[in-house]
């Protein structure tokens, strides 16, 4: 009973929103570069969360796997490569932190009267119950959109703008697909190891 | 209280913007160029969490529906390869400079 | 092939030769043997196979043309003579079908004889005796039509024509082949001794031997066109052909200044009487529309055959439109209806006013005012309309000639022009240049009037006394002949001017013989004595007689030597012709010419016609004087050099048989028959008894010959050359240089001469002489005195007037006298000594200083002619400078001025200044903005914060929560 009194939406979305957007802050006030890391990955963690409860299950597993699994190693490892004890942490000097947080605190005044401005995005969807959670369980939808066909729009046929092959988003899944591998060639090549250029650097 | 107020695309939006802004006062203040990528992640997440709100069936009656999600996977797609080439750049500034201080590299001071 | 065609292909192939030689030279000239060695072998071999061509042309016109023995002293007897073989040919079916189709065929002269001689039988008077469709008039080629005139290649053949191709052609053969051997200096490397260069060394060239036989066979060419062309314009271009070789030839020696000024000079003074014979032609094409001389047919645009009225035929019209019969009594000349209508083309045009309206169309309009035009015509004509343009015409025309033939104002050129070699100097003065100007005034006679004949003839009698004078004391030897052709052409002129237009015309021939030969002798004096200068001269008679005595035959030619009325003795009949006498050639012209200006000074009975004939009288004695003063002090007499003496030589025989040959023509050119089997008798027997006791050795007959030969030395040349070479028989031995044949060739050139005589008589050819030919083209033989419209009261009076005796008894003994007091005032001054010319020097000092500078000429042209030229062109080129190219100086300035106020305020102020303004405030933004540029990334990412919260700030002020649905 007393269960049911909980809007569980609600409790888990703050819950969520209270963890990324601290390990956030955390992280924004933290000298290490190591504990940034941390929180970092417990920021992006629990905004994967978010994900979840707001039914991009699909892309909240894409968040975890990729962000967290992936980009976040990378950036591990980047860390663990300079982690030499002077670069650990390095103290910013407080007349920036001084602008930094001014500016940033106007921009997020803007961004929060911008965010609470509109009538239809203040309310939530009142028959958010009724909808099935069954209905966006499976990433078929979500597969057949990068592959040009919108099953989830079937119903709005009469729509000039989703012809078919020209409502999906297969050209950008594929330029996507020839910048990933692209980039982590770059990637490669950019990041080996030019010691000839380094001991010479170091011997100049 | 929260049971009054179900949760909205607002709520999403609010911390849609404390991750960008703190993202960006991260990318702002940190020294060390892995800080600034930092940054950068904390700053694409937000708005990654923008066009979920604004994809939710659960929030809004009237969504973007899937394309909000597709546009989310585009950018994290593109944030892992912004991190790649981010942190293969931070490397080779390592190696060049031999620090991770980013104020060191001031080759394009006007 | 009926005679007037073959004619005319020979001399046109004869013209051509020349040219296609020089082509050949121009190109293959020095590639042409050693030096161009071979040009001189082409050139010479082009000239004397047109020689050819033309004497084969004389034969054929001889044969179809025969002329009367009885010359113009029966001008009208000869007209009217039925010659039986004419008409029977002209009626000759065949002859006749033939005819038709060469226009310029012998029908037409044929059925004119006819004509005229059945008009004579009829007692109709004779209005002209030659009818100008009758010579060989041929072509044309039109080349362009530029309204009513053709300029087109046509042909005139007449007798003259022949004649002068006939002279042409073989002195020009005869100089070529002198050339070859006076240029031979040319085959290599010379050294000019007259040109000394800058660094003082003579001046050292390649020879040029194979460009002046390139030039000479040019000259040939330009001269034969010019003969033998049908219409002006084709003369006009053909004379300036001539103008322009003369130029090359003159200015050979190119790197002498005197040759390059005396090439300039000749060519310049030149172009003054062209400007005049441009003048000319334009009044002829104004008044008669056409420049052809005969009248010919052509086929029009349309395709209809026209007839052509050339000028001559035009003249001769409105002469016997006004005149009638015309015979019998004194006439006057008359403009031609063209010329009429051209000066009344006013009254012509309020005509065609008046009779505007008047007819239905323009045709009938045309046609009422041709008939109006053609009836008023001879009205306008008696009011002396077109007159002016006549005279002007002929005037024109004589301006040419003034020039080209160095009549009095414009003879300053020719003595200038002995600065050429002296082949050019022979061919200059006798065959082609100056006689050019002679041979158009003779073929433009018709057109000439009473007043323009004055003109003529006053120019002529001043040309001929005043070159005269100066050649008494001219010392180069050179400048004696070239005065002395300046006198003889006078001479010309002056008998074409008083109406001798036979006499003119002989002595053109005449002259041109005896004056190559003396050029050609002196070329020869030169050759062996390398210098002009007579003064160095003297006593080379024994060195080189051949030259001396071909000189000799000259001098006489020229002084008109002869036994005047020796032939009446001989003659059978009372035949006025037989009065001439026997002698050399100059003796017929030159009587000739007296004659004409002693019957003039009868026509016209006042002191001034009378001037004619004394000046032509004074001129004879002068002429002698100088001729025999140029003799003596050449051959003659005691070397005055002896070191030039020592190394004179004769010539070569290229160069001495031309002159062998040339004084058989100056001789006997103008015989006929009887006189050459006269003279060829005596002078064979003379020789023969001659040859026979110099073989026999009978020196001592020496004195006997000597007085034979000196008592008719004037006979015979051979004759007399032997005289003098045996009375000087202490001096015998310079027999032995020469070759041994040489004293044996007076006999054989004897024998020949007697023998061409012979035949001349036997084969019936007896009518036939110079004279007798050149009277064929006689325009003159119709003129039975004519009187001027604008002259009253003179008369040119008829040509067979000065042939009457009393005429010609006068005058044949004035010229014989007059010549022998020249001759002996020669013989006694520098013959014999008895007289000491430095004494008469001294004793008409003023005179002599007078004559030695040439009348002042040329001074008297720098001071009338250049100096004001100078004077005004500084006056000129004072205004230029002051006036004109301060203005446009100042105006320079100005505008340079204004360009660099402009260029500072409108350049450098606003343009640069905004430009340069605009940059400087981008470089001053740019350093501004470059403080922004602090290369540290977090504070870039703080101002992509600022922009970001600047675009929120921006976007809430015109936010309008509308859209957002």
């Amino acid at each position: 009973m007393l269960l049911a009194a909980f809007d569980w939406h609600s409790l888990f979305f703050m819950f969520f929103a209270l963890l990324t957007c601290g390990f956030a802050v955390a992280m924004l006030f933290s000298d290490n570069v190591v504990h940034m890391a941390f929180y970092l990955i417990l920021s992006l963690g629990a905004s994967a969360g978010l994900f979840f409860l707001a039914g991009a299950e699909f892309v909240g597993a894409m968040q975890l796997m990729i962000y967290v699994g992936g980009t976040l190693v990378l950036l591990i490892f980047g860390v663990m490569l300079t982690a030499q004890s002077r670069f650990i942490s390095m103290k910013t000097r407080s007349g920036e932190w001084v602008m930094a947080l001014v500016l940033g605190g106007s921009l997020l005044f803007l961004l929060l009267t911008a965010a609470f401005r509109v009538e239809d995005w203040r309310d939530g969807n009142p028959n958010a119950a009724d909808i099935g959670i069954a209905e966006s369980k499976t990433t078929t939808q979500i597969g057949m959109g990068f592959t040009g066909v919108r099953v989830d729009r079937l119903d709005a046929p009469e729509d000039s703008t989703l012809v078919p092959g020209m409502s999906g988003y297969l050209l950008p899944f594929v330029i996507v697909s020839v910048h990933l591998l692209v980039v982590l060639v770059g990637a490669a090549y950019m990041a080996r190891t030019k010691r000839r250029a380094t001991s010479t650097g170091a011997a100049a | 209280m929260i049971g009054i107020s179900p949760v909205s695309v607002s709520h999403y939006l609010v911390v849609g913007a404390v991750l960008f802004v703190v993202g960006a006062i991260c990318m702002a203040t940190k020294r060390n160029a892995l800080g600034v990528l930092m940054g950068v992640e904390l700053v694409l997440n937000g708005a990654n969490l923008n066009f979920i709100a604004f994809g939710s069936k659960y929030l809004r009656a009237e969504s973007l529906g899937l394309d909000g999600q597709l546009i989310a996977l585009f950018v994290i797609v593109l944030a892992a390869a912004e991190a790649a080439v981010a942190l293969a750049i931070a490397l080779n500034f390592y190696n060049n400079h031999a620090t991770i201080d980013v104020d060191q590299a001031s080759e394009l001071k006007g | 092939m009926d005679p007037g065609h073959s004619i005319s292909m020979l001399l046109g192939w004869a013209v051509v030769l020349p040219l296609c030689s020089f082509f050949v030279i121009l190109v293959f000239g020095p590639r042409m043997g050693k030096a161009g060695e071979h040009a001189a072998s082409l050139a010479t071999a082009a000239i004397a196979l047109a020689s050819v061509l033309s004497f084969i042309s004389l034969a054929i016109w001889l044969t179809s043309h025969r002329p009367s023995g009885a010359s113009h002293g029966e001008a009208h007897a000869l007209l009217v003579s039925p010659d039986a073989s004419i008409v029977v040919r002209g009626q000759d079916p065949h002859e006749e079908g033939h005819t038709t189709a060469e226009p310029h065929s012998e029908s037409h002269e044929t059925e004119h004889h006819g004509e005229h001689a059945s008009g004579d039988h009829a007692g109709v008077p004779i209005h002209y005796t030659n009818d100008f469709s009758a010579p060989g008039i041929g072509g044309p080629w039109v080349l362009g039509e530029f309204g009513s005139l053709r300029l087109s290649i046509s042909y005139y053949i007449d007798s003259l024509t022949v004649c002068m191709f006939c002279m042409v052609t073989f002195i020009a053969t005869l100089i070529h082949v002198y050339a070859m051997g006076y240029m031979h200096d040319e085959l290599h490397d010379w050294t000019d001794p007259e040109v000394t260069l800058s660094n003082g060394e003579k001046l050292h060239r390649p020879g040029r031997y194979h460009r002046f036989f390139q030039y000479l066979s040019l000259f040939c060419f330009s001269m034969l066109g010019l003969v033998i062309a049908g219409n002006i314009a084709m003369v006009f271009v053909f004379w300036e052909l001539v103008g322009v070789c003369s130029y090359f030839l003159i200015g050979f020696y190119v790197e002498r200044k005197s040759a390059s000024n005396a090439a300039n000079k000749a060519f310049i003074v030149n172009r003054v009487g062209d400007f005049g014979m441009i003048l000319g032609l334009l009044a002829l094409w104004t008044g008669l529309g056409t420049f052809s001389f005969g009248d010919y047919d052509y086929v029009d645009s349309d395709g209809e055959k026209q007839a052509q009225i050339g000028i001559f035929t035009q003249v001769r019209e409105a002469q016997s439109l006004v005149h009638g019969d015309g015979h019998g009594e004194n006439r006057r000349m008359a403009a031609p209806d063209g010329m009429v209508r051209w000066t009344a083309k006013s009254e012509i045009a309020s005509m065609v006013h008046d009779h505007q309206g008047l007819f239905d169309n323009d045709a009938e309009a045309i046609a009422a005012t041709d008939a109006e035009a053609a009836f008023r015509t001879t009205d306008w004509r008696k009011n002396g309309y077109g007159y002016g343009l006549l005279i002007l015409a002929g005037v024109g025309i004589f301006c040419g000639c003034v020039g080209k033939s160095a009549q009095f104002p414009l003879h300053v050129w020719l003595p200038d022009a002995m600065e050429g070699p002296t082949p050019v100097s022979a061919l200059v003065h006798s065959a082609t240049m100056v006689a050019a100007g002679v041979y158009l005034v003779g073929r433009f006679y018709p057109v000439f009037t009473p007043e323009v004949l004055l003109i003529i003839a006053i120019a002529g009698v001043i040309t001929l006394f005043m070159a005269a004078t100066i050649a008494i004391t001219a010392t180069d030897i050179k400048r004696v002949l070239a005065y002395s052709t300046v006198s003889q052409l006078g001479y010309m002129m002056m008998a074409l001017g008083v109406g001798g237009w036979l006499a003119g015309m002989m002595h053109l021939i005449t002259h041109a013989f005896f004056k190559s030969l003396l050029f050609m002798g002196s070329g020869s004096v030169i050759h062996a004595v390398h210098t002009n200068e007579m003064s160095e001269m003297g006593g080379l008679r024994k060195k080189m007689p051949v030259t001396a005595y071909t000189m000799l035959v000259g001098c006489l030619a020229i002084a008109g030597a002869g036994v005047p009325f020796i032939m009446s003795l001989l003659a059978t009949g009372g035949n006025h012709e037989m009065l001439k006498g026997l002698g050399f050639s100059g003796f017929y012209s030159k009587d000739a010419i007296l004659e004409q200006a002693y019957s003039f000074m009868q026509a016209n009975d006042s002191a001034f016609a009378g001037v004619f004939f004394l000046a032509a009288a004074g001129g004879a004695a002068i002429t002698a004087f100088y001729m025999f003063r140029m003799w003596y002090l050449t051959f003659a007499g005691e070397p005055r050099n002896q070191e030039r003496y020592d190394h004179a030589h004769e010539s070569p025989p290229t160069m001495y048989a031309p002159l062998i040959i040339l004084s058989v023509m100056a001789i006997g050119v103008a015989w006929s028959p009887l006189q050459g089997l006269v003279a060829g008798s005596i002078a064979t027997l003379v020789f023969l008894g001659l040859f026979i006791r110099c073989q026999l050795g009978h020196k001592a007959q020496h004195a006997e010959v000597e007085h034979v030969a000196h008592h008719d030395h004037a006979d015979d040349h051979h004759h007399d050359d032997h005289g003098h070479d045996h009375g000087h028989a202490d001096e015998h031995h310079h027999h032995d240089a020469l070759p041994a044949w040489l004293s044996r060739l007076p006999l054989a050139l004897s024998a020949v001469v007697l023998g061409v005589a012979l035949i001349w008589t036997i084969g019936g050819f007896g009518d036939i002489t110079l004279a007798g030919l050149l009277g064929q083209a006689n325009p003159t033989n119709d003129l039975v005195g004519i009187e001027g419209v604008w002259l009253e009261g003179w008369t040119w009076p008829a040509v067979h007037e000065a042939h009457e005796p009393n005429v010609v008894v006068i005058a044949s003994i004035v010229a014989i006298g007059t010549a022998f007091t020249g001759f002996f005032l020669a013989t006694a001054m520098y013959g014999l000594g008895y007289l000491d010319p430095a004494e008469v020097r001294a004793q008409f000092q003023p005179v002599y200083r007078f004559l030695l500078n040439k009348w002042w000429f040329d001074e008297l042209y720098d001071l009338v002619f250049i100096r004001p030229t100078h004077v005004v062109s500084g006056w000129i080129s004072g205004i230029d400078r002051n006036c004109i190219d301060r203005l446009i100086d100042g105006l320079a300035a100005t505008v340079r001025r204004f360009s660099n106020f402009w260029a500072w305020f409108a350049d450098g102020k606003i343009v640069d200044g905004f430009i340069d303004g605009l940059a400087a405030k981008t470089f001053a933004l740019g350093l501004s903005l470059r403080a922004v540029q602090t290369g540290r990334i977090r504070q870039y990412v703080m101002f992509i914060v600022i922009g970001a919260v600047a675009i929120f700030i921006l976007i809430s002020f015109f936010w309008n929560p509308t859209l957002a649905g």
